[in-house]
């Protein structure tokens, strides 16, 4: 598969990110208001919940006490330059869009195989337990090409939602983008470099513990 | 992975009718051994309705059977769509052959097709598995040659079991030299399960916590996946069984599949009964059915260390 010409993606900030799932919410309300059909909950109210969500935060933690550090990680689909999960879709359901990059599910071409969710080594994809199609991060294309939401609305919701602005969205392919000069000079990573897939989504690492490192150094 | 019922029936089914199919072509090929009337009434019959009911449990597998049709499409990247044109091409082979059956001979042509299209199906098949390079116990030709071996031993098994059905005439042209070359099938076939098995042991997971997350530091370990009752990344992707329950498995799996048939085939070759064999083949199936829901069980995938954590 060609490089496309124009990459859009996310560039999350673990630095800045606390935690709060505010993506997470508002991906979920944006995101199940739409034409395309409901993320559907099934037993919401019950003692385990299970829903379609195309974007979660999760935390972990590293080090030895008393160097430890708390890193919440926001994850949804990566956009990837080479996504493993196209070429496998046996209906065509799954596409890349030459003009923009973003990766998408036709609901009404898949058949519900799952095939595409085994093929994604990030676990990017969910099967909605109702509707029975694949779904997936968006980067919310009903907003970004949106003819009736104002300019400054045009950008996924995560990225208006999030507090901390740890989340920046770009083309990733322009060099003079916020996003591309995010990852050239704060050192931005993809997840499972070893698999090749070349995630267009990029994460910039904590700095926080190497400021420690020098403060105790200092002294 | 989560052992998937559908595909387990439909891999085992269609692997027995194309193990079937393969060494009626082969013994056809060799020499026009097998009687028209044998193929009409029982090899044939018994063959199409392996594959009907393989391709009905394919269908349990989609969210929306009603669009199978689609899955047609992108033959040019999907091993997947490959597979369910084979399905189709193969089943359409034996009903030729059936008319070429009933009505006179069948060419030559007509059973190397046969043999074609159940090789190309198992490629297909297989290759499903084997090309998700992530999924480091399938990503390897032992996937490829694990289903053509046990399709080959439980078809050839299922082939005597019809030729003794049928009786003398047919039973003349193949019967001790069938036995030997099942009971080989069998044995290799186990070989290469417990080295399988052994590959699997010896894996080193090319992916961590450290190129999952790119977190530096050492000692890395999730606190929350993010979620509290489940979600399709807890359920798809783990076989929620206890290690007892897997190691319980692979013991029903060496005596079902392997040693239990090996031992009556190796009966049947001094004294061939259709009792014998039915029950080999029975026993061989439920095997077959606990080998492929091992198939699945014992695959890791790499998204499963973003969901280590419930809290």
């Amino acid at each position: 598969m060609s490089k496309t010409n124009k990459q859009l993606a996310l560039v999350i900030d673990l630095n800045v990110c606390v935690g709060c799932h505010a993506c997470v919410t508002s991906c979920k309300e944006w995101n199940t208001s739409g034409s395309a059909g409901p993320l559907t909950d099934l037993n919401a109210y019950g003692a385990s919940p299970s829903g379609t969500f195309f974007n979660r935060v999760q935390t972990f933690e590293a080090g030895t006490f008393p160097n430890t550090q708390t890193v919440h990680f926001p994850k949804s689909c990566l956009h990837c330059e080479e996504p493993p999960c196209v070429p496998v879709c046996p209906t065509g359901a799954s596409y890349k869009r030459k003009e923009d990059g973003i990766v998408l599910v036709d609901y009404d071409k898949c058949i519900g195989c799952s095939y595409c969710s085994w093929a994604c080594p990030y676990g990017a994809r969910e099967l909605d337990q109702e509707r029975q199609v694949m779904t997936k991060c968006t980067l919310c294309v009903d907003r970004i090409y949106s003819e009736t939401l104002p300019e400054s609305e045009k950008k996924p919701a995560c990225v208006l939602a999030c507090p901390t602005s740890a989340r920046i969205f770009g083309d990733v392919h322009d060099p003079e983008s916020a996003a591309s000069k995010a990852i050239e000079e704060r050192k931005g990573y993809a997840l499972m470099p070893e698999w090749e897939t070349q995630p267009a989504n990029h994460y910039l690492p904590r700095s926080i513990m190497e400021t420690i490192d020098a403060a105790r150094n200092d002294k | 992975m989560r052992p998937q019922f559908s595909i387990i029936f439909f891999t085992t089914l269609v692997g027995m009718a194309q193990g079937l199919l393969f060494f009626v072509a082969l013994s056809n090929l060799y020499s026009q051994a097998t009687p028209n009337a044998f193929l009409t009434n029982l090899v044939l019959p018994v063959a199409f309705i392996l594959l009907c009911l393989s391709l009905l449990a394919s269908f349990f597998h989609l969210g929306h059977p009603e669009r199978a049709w689609r899955a047609a499409a992108m033959w040019r990247t999907s091993w997947l769509s490959r597979e369910v044109i084979a399905l189709p091409a193969l089943m359409a082979v034996t009903v030729l052959i059936y008319f070429y059956a009933h009505i006179g001979e069948v060419p030559q042509w007509l059973w190397l097709a046969l043999l074609f299209t159940t090789v190309v199906l198992w490629i297909c098949t297989a290759k499903i598995y084997q090309c998700i390079r992530f999924i480091q116990e399938w990503s390897h030709p032992s996937t490829l040659t694990n289903f053509i071996l046990l399709g080959l031993g439980s078809g050839l098994v299922l082939l005597e079991l019809l030729i003794i059905l049928w009786g003398d005439a047919a039973a003349k042209f193949i019967d001790t030299p069938l036995s030997i070359v099942s009971l080989l099938l069998l044995f290799l076939a186990f070989n290469l399960k417990l080295w399988i098995w052994r590959r699997n042991r010896g894996l080193k997971p090319k992916s961590n916590l450290s190129t999952a997350t790119g977190i530096k530091g050492s000692n890395i370990r999730q606190t929350s996946m993010g979620l509290m009752g489940g979600s399709f990344n807890t359920r798809e992707f783990f076989h929620h069984q206890t290690d007892r329950m897997i190691a319980n498995m692979r013991k029903i799996i060496m005596l079902c599949a392997y040693v239990i048939p090996m031992i009556l085939m190796a009966y049947a070759l001094t004294s061939p009964s259709a009792m014998i064999i039915a029950l080999a083949l029975i026993i061989n199936y439920l095997g077959l059915l606990a080998e492929r829901w091992m198939f699945f069980a014992e695959a890791n995938h790499p998204q499963n260390l973003y969901y280590q954590r419930v809290s």
